[in-house]
């Protein structure tokens, strides 16, 4: 009886006080609302989506990995995954010290000259709480932030290859933008092309080199490394392999080169974020 | 409106848009999968009065700005804008059968999707190239799937949507 009561009253009860403001004025409080969200500074908007991510982490986790078994990918040619793309790519990596060390010998004339690499790097291990990869954006959330000494532009590592940097942070988790987003942009180098050409993000899980003269010889395999950036990265790392590569459509005295990441970003757990400088 | 299970239900399609469950129906090449969040704007819009439909509308995009948004406030504007638009639609043509609410969802995604992105370029956070074929993708697919999902949303939020009226 009382039930009945209550269910007869409680639609009377809400048409009262949402009558008691017109239409008009709510849409034009809430249309407010939206506005102040859009123009409030970003480092406070993103709390709003880091808090969501902090409290689903665990059903947000358990998707990810109903979808990752679910899924059965095939890598793509000279792509490996797991524990032997991790030995491969820090193979990979090696190399190229090595190779520089050699450049490096040989520009000096016998000097001698430290490579220090990653030595004196602040390493930080953070477990990935949110992927989220789409054809307009290409991001990590992770369970690190300002508290943990992070910054706008460390490189971080994924399976030893550099996989993206840091692009927005709150005290307590980090969005790590990977280089295969639509917006990023990474100086690299291919294989042993002693040429920098800017990689950008193609939002298909792979990234484009163009503006590469077709004179140089590219090939399906070779490995595409990072750029050292003073302050951020002080040695080359290998960041993808080339999966295609082909004449540029529109201008064929270029290539139009295809990067795919070395290791499955979508099923990494943890990554590491560089910090070249850190703080004692 | 049974505002507790509006939340409830929100929430719950917030966390599975966010996390990648729905990445096994995703199809290529932009790996397009249907906006839950979007198709439950025009339920909403459809099945509610035009006041409750106003609130879901912002209501609704705020979800999707903290869970799958990437610039703050561009969905809260663009889904509660199209959202009142099309309860007030509503009140003029009713948007009964599947295919018109098939294209309902159709056009309220690709619209919502073009003002989020503008918003976004207004911030200056937007550098996607491909962003029309990706929004035509997730408008096709949302088109397809929405009238299916109609129902367990109907059923969750104990709403007959044989009873449609114009309000």
């Amino acid at each position: 009886m009382a039930r009945k009561l209550i269910s007869d009253l409680g639609p009377k009860r809400d048409n009262v006080r949402l009558s008691s403001l017109s239409r008009p004025m709510l849409f034009t409080w809430f249309m407010l609302t939206g506005l102040i969200l859009l123009f409030a500074p970003q480092n406070l908007t993103n709390d709003l989506q880091f808090a969501f991510a902090r409290i689903f982490r665990w059903p947000l986790t358990i998707g990810k990995n109903i979808s990752l078994y679910a899924r059965t990918r095939r890598p793509a040619p000279g792509v490996m995954f797991d524990k032997e793309s991790q030995i491969q790519n820090y193979i990979a990596n090696l190399e190229e010290q090595l190779r520089q060390e050699h450049q490096k010998v040989v520009e000096l004339s016998g000097l001698r000259d430290r490579f220090h690499a990653l030595e004196n790097a602040g390493l930080i291990m953070a477990d990935v709480i949110r992927v989220y990869i789409n054809a307009a954006q290409s991001e990590l959330t992770i369970n690190r932030g300002q508290n943990d000494g992070l910054a706008e532009g460390h490189f971080v590592l994924g399976d030893n290859s550099i996989i993206g940097t840091i692009s927005e942070l709150s005290p307590r988790t980090a969005s790590v933008k990977l280089f295969t987003d639509p917006a990023s942009r990474i100086a690299v180098r291919i294989g042993n092309l002693n040429i920098d050409r800017l990689m950008k993000g193609d939002g298909k899980d792979s990234a484009k080199i163009q503006l590469l003269s077709t004179k140089h010889k590219v090939r399906v395999g070779d490995k595409v490394m990072t750029r050292k950036k003073p302050g951020f990265l002080d040695a080359s790392m290998i960041i993808g392999t080339v999966t295609q590569c082909k004449r540029d459509d529109r201008n064929p005295a270029f290539w139009d080169i295809t990067v795919k990441p070395v290791c499955d970003i979508e099923r990494l757990e943890s990554i590491t974020v560089i910090i070249m400088n850190p703080k004692e | 409106m049974r505002w507790v299970r509006f939340a409830a239900f929100i929430s719950l399609v917030a966390v599975l848009q966010a996390s990648l469950l729905l990445d096994i129906i995703a199809l290529p090449p932009f790996r397009s999968k249907p906006n839950l969040l979007l198709i439950l704007l025009v339920f909403f819009a459809i099945h509610s009065n035009t006041t409750n439909a106003i609130i879901t509308s912002f209501a609704i995009g705020f979800a999707a700005d903290i869970s799958i948004g990437y610039t703050m406030g561009s969905q809260t504007i663009s889904f509660g804008l199209f959202g009142t638009a099309l309860a007030y639609l509503h009140r003029v043509i009713a948007i009964r059968k599947i295919p018109y609410q098939a294209l309902a969802i159709f056009i309220t995604a690709f619209m919502t999707g073009t003002l989020a992105h503008f918003l976004a370029l207004l911030r200056g956070q937007s550098a996607v190239s491909n962003v029309y074929s990706a929004l035509l993708g997730t408008a096709l697919y949302s088109a397809v799937v929405g009238p299916v999902f109609f129902l367990p949303a109907a059923w969750f939020m104990r709403i007959k949507t044989h009873r449609l009226s114009r309000r």
